[in-house]
């Protein structure tokens, strides 16, 4: 009966099978359903919806708990972290460091602090020291994707807000700096090869750099010369931007630092304000809405259970190292105590950039990643649900949101 | 409930406030950060005060009380770059002009103190909306009569006032087409416009305490008017001006004040009448719109003339006053704007035909209060 329907109808084949744009419908219309829901009666932000989505995929059996981050995954993050790490370096002024050198210090200490935090715990857990050096930046790193999502998405205005975004973005500067000079040590360490030991760093950060002033000068171009109210002018900005992410990955470069060094580029190289919509606009979000879908997917149960414990002391260790730091420096660099705070909440989780960081380390030194592996997952599990509540804790106790 | 004592106050000393934009610098909108700058301006030493305003993207800064022009410059010098070393350490702008060209009233916070709470819920979105920007000039009166008598004297020039302080052509991203669009947000009060035709003090406080008495007011800070006077302060205070884009017009604006109060007092051009009101929202009106070619009407011959034809005969009358009260510096720095780009209306119109952004306009705004442009 079934049989002859299907063959009247010429539904071919049968049973059908759902491909890819299936599943990243279903994924999209969760998603959404979830983030307002969040967003609505919660008065939560939304990403803590894709969040939940991504742990619900996990438990149905179709997570991401494994440090390979491949194929379509691997495109879509990449995706999504050009755009919001481009938007997230388009924030840093370099003048406002100048002016203000109490910032550039805090900024530098609670970096050294939260990386040593890291590596402190992982080496006491017992691992070897070039093991838990290379787990220092995937751990100790920022979530600047997270923050500049939820200070795009809440709206939220001050100063608590502002350095959230400045100093997050220079974080994961130093963390995916740190991580290719760890990797080049690994080399040297675990290989005896010094040109790709010194070559490594070196090729990541000067090809970086010419390749994100290429992006910043011609994303300024466009940007001086057509209004980005326009729908055409902001897919040329995207697609500018699109095309310095495919150059980065066919050169072997960091796909994080390309996006974030351009953005820095381009707020530095001319005063005149650059404002294009949230992400780029409806295709932009698209892939962000996924890639926090797929930070929550990390979430399984035997590897929290391998490494869940681990991961909470990383990360509770990590946020009394960065408090100190935020807290300490905060009058000096010209907030009050309770900022110094709600600056350290907002400091406190980690997410997508640990994720990269990780799967580029497994594809580099799988053994060693490994180890890191359990323990990473975990901390990135386990913040796709707190960590969009902490900044967004930070952020009332900052009173800055509308 | 009563006015009090006109408090004394020496004739023709001057005290300028101004209520300043508080802006990010990542798209120059504003920024609710008044708190945050109200603190770190407490540890430098200043010659007036710096002060929260309604909602926390505002600040106000005022001088002591100054005998000259000059004077009013130095005090605004050393408060401005006060506060531009204290905003730059905070990544913030700040901008005079009297609206800010894109901000969207919604978006405004009120600052939490009670007055501003009691005012935001008796006017609702007008609070909000009230987030534009002015310079108020107060002028030391020998008493209260003499008080009542400039403040109708002055009242004739109100337009003159508008249309040479105008710097509010932009409103909510669009061009209004007013070159002061501020004042259009503070005639929704119920209590704003001019003052009632009364020249006694004993008279005056007859009016109060009527008002007073209908429940409708309660100090004279619920009067909304052009002109009012300032009992606690000795002087009549001037609230029609758009803050200036820079220090050295917001020093000219009052000077070019003190400068008509003299004339007044001294010289007695007119009598201040009732009948001096009768074309006094028309007037307004075109200054406020057409700013420098604006029509004015006299009062006393119904003649109709433009607005820069009338301030450039003042800017004659004046010149002995100017001397006396060494404000020349003053009247050739207006003059000079006559010729130039008439107000700051024209300025700001000018470089957004150029820039074409308003948040690069804002910007350069920016580099214009900090005196980098």
């Amino acid at each position: 009966m079934t049989d002859s329907l299907v063959h009247l109808l010429k539904i071919d084949p049968w049973p059908p099978h759902p491909g890819l744009l299936f599943w990243l419908a279903l994924t999209l219309v969760c998603a959404a359903v979830f983030g307002g829901v969040m967003h609505r009666y919660l008065r939560l932000p939304r990403v803590l919806g894709y969040g939940i989505v991504g742990v619900a995929v996990a438990l149905v059996g179709m997570g991401t708990s494994d440090a390979t981050l491949d194929g379509t995954d691997r495109l879509i993050v990449d995706l999504a972290m050009a755009l919001l790490l481009f938007e997230l370096g388009s924030r840093v002024s370099l003048r406002w460091l100048r002016v203000n050198k109490a910032l550039w210090l805090t900024s530098a200490a609670e970096s050294m602090l939260g990386f040593g935090a890291a590596f402190a715990v992982l080496h006491e857990a017992g691992m070897a020291t070039d093991v838990a050096l290379a787990g220092a930046p995937v751990l100790g790193v920022a979530a600047g994707a997270l923050i500049g999502r939820i200070a795009a998405e809440t709206r939220s205005a001050g100063q608590v807000t502002e350095r959230m975004i400045v100093l997050s973005a220079l974080n994961t500067l130093y963390a995916v700096l740190l991580g290719r000079v760890l990797i080049g040590g690994l080399y040297l360490g675990h290989q005896h090869d010094i040109v790709q030991g010194l070559a490594q760093p070196l090729y990541a950060f000067g090809g970086a750099t010419l390749l994100a002033l290429l992006l910043a000068h011609a994303v300024g171009w466009v940007v001086r010369r057509y209004d980005l109210r326009d729908e055409n002018s902001v897919l040329l900005v995207l697609g500018l931007l699109l095309f310095a992410l495919t150059l980065a990955r066919m050169l072997g470069l960091s796909g994080l630092l390309v996006p974030l060094l351009g953005g820095v580029c381009l707020r530095n190289l001319s005063e005149r304000p650059c404002i294009w919509p949230r992400h780029f606009g409806t295709a932009g979000a698209m892939p962000v809405v996924v890639m926090f879908v797929l930070v929550g997917a990390t979430w399984s149960g035997p590897m929290l259970a391998s490494g869940g414990v681990l991961a909470l002391v990383v990360l509770g260790v990590r946020l009394l190292a960065k408090g100190v730091a935020l807290v300490g420096l905060a009058s000096l660099s010209g907030i009050e105590t309770r900022q110094g705070m709600a600056l350290a909440l907002t400091q406190a989780p980690v997410s997508a950039t640990s994720l990269v960081l990780l799967a580029d380390l497994q594809a580099s030194h799988p053994q060693v990643a490994a180890q890191i592996a359990p323990a990473a997952l975990s901390a990135i599990a386990l913040m796709a649900l707190a960590g969009p509540v902490l900044i967004y804790l930070g952020l009332r106790l900052a009173k800055e949101l509308p | 409930m009563s006015l009090g004592t006109f408090a004394d106050s020496r004739s023709l000393t001057l005290g300028v406030e101004l209520e300043l934009q508080i802006v990010n610098r990542h798209d120059y909108d504003l920024c609710p950060s008044s708190t945050d700058l109200l603190r770190l301006m407490k540890g430098h030493k200043l010659p007036g005060d710096v002060t929260p305003e309604i909602t926390d993207s505002m600040i106000e800064l005022c001088t002591g009380i100054c005998a000259s022009h000059a004077e009013v410059l130095e005090q605004l010098t050393v408060t401005r770059d006060a506060l531009v070393g204290c905003a730059e350490r905070l990544n913030l702008g700040l901008s005079g002009g009297g609206t800010h060209p894109f901000q969207h009233w919604s978006e405004r916070r009120i600052f939490d103190k009670q007055r501003f709470h009691e005012v935001s819920a008796l006017y609702g979105y007008l609070a909000k909306q009230f987030t534009v920007f002015g310079q108020h000039v107060h002028i030391g009166c020998a008493g209260p009569d003499q008080a009542l008598t400039l403040l109708h004297g002055l009242s004739r020039f109100i337009p003159h006032l508008i249309a040479l302080s105008a710097a509010s052509p932009y409103f909510q991203g669009e061009d209004t087409g007013f070159d002061s669009a501020r004042l259009n947000s503070v005639f929704a009060f119920p209590l704003s416009g001019r003052a009632p035709f009364v020249t006694s003090w004993d008279g005056f406080n007859a009016f109060f305490d009527k008002m007073a008495r209908t429940g409708v007011v309660k100090s004279m800070k619920d009067f909304y008017w052009d002109i009012r006077p300032k009992p606690e302060y000795g002087t009549i205070e001037v609230r029609v001006l758009d803050t200036p884009l820079t220090i050295e017009k917001a020093a000219a604006l009052a000077g070019y004040i003190q400068c008509l109060a003299r004339w007044l007092r001294v010289d007695k051009p007119f009598e201040p009448s009732e009948d001096d009101y009768l074309p006094y929202t028309f007037n307004r009106f075109q200054a406020c719109r057409f700013g420098l070619e604006g029509t004015f009407v006299d009062p006393a011959t119904g003649e109709h003339r433009r607005l820069r034809d009338d301030i450039d005969a003042s800017f004659a009358a004046l010149e002995i006053h100017a001397m006396e009260l060494r404000a020349e510096d003053a009247i050739t720095y207006l003059r000079r704007e006559l010729a130039g780009s008439g107000n700051d209306a024209g300025w700001l119109r000018a470089r957004h035909a150029e820039e074409r952004l308003l948040p690069e306009l804002v910007r350069r705004q920016c580099l214009r209060w900090a005196g980098k442009e």
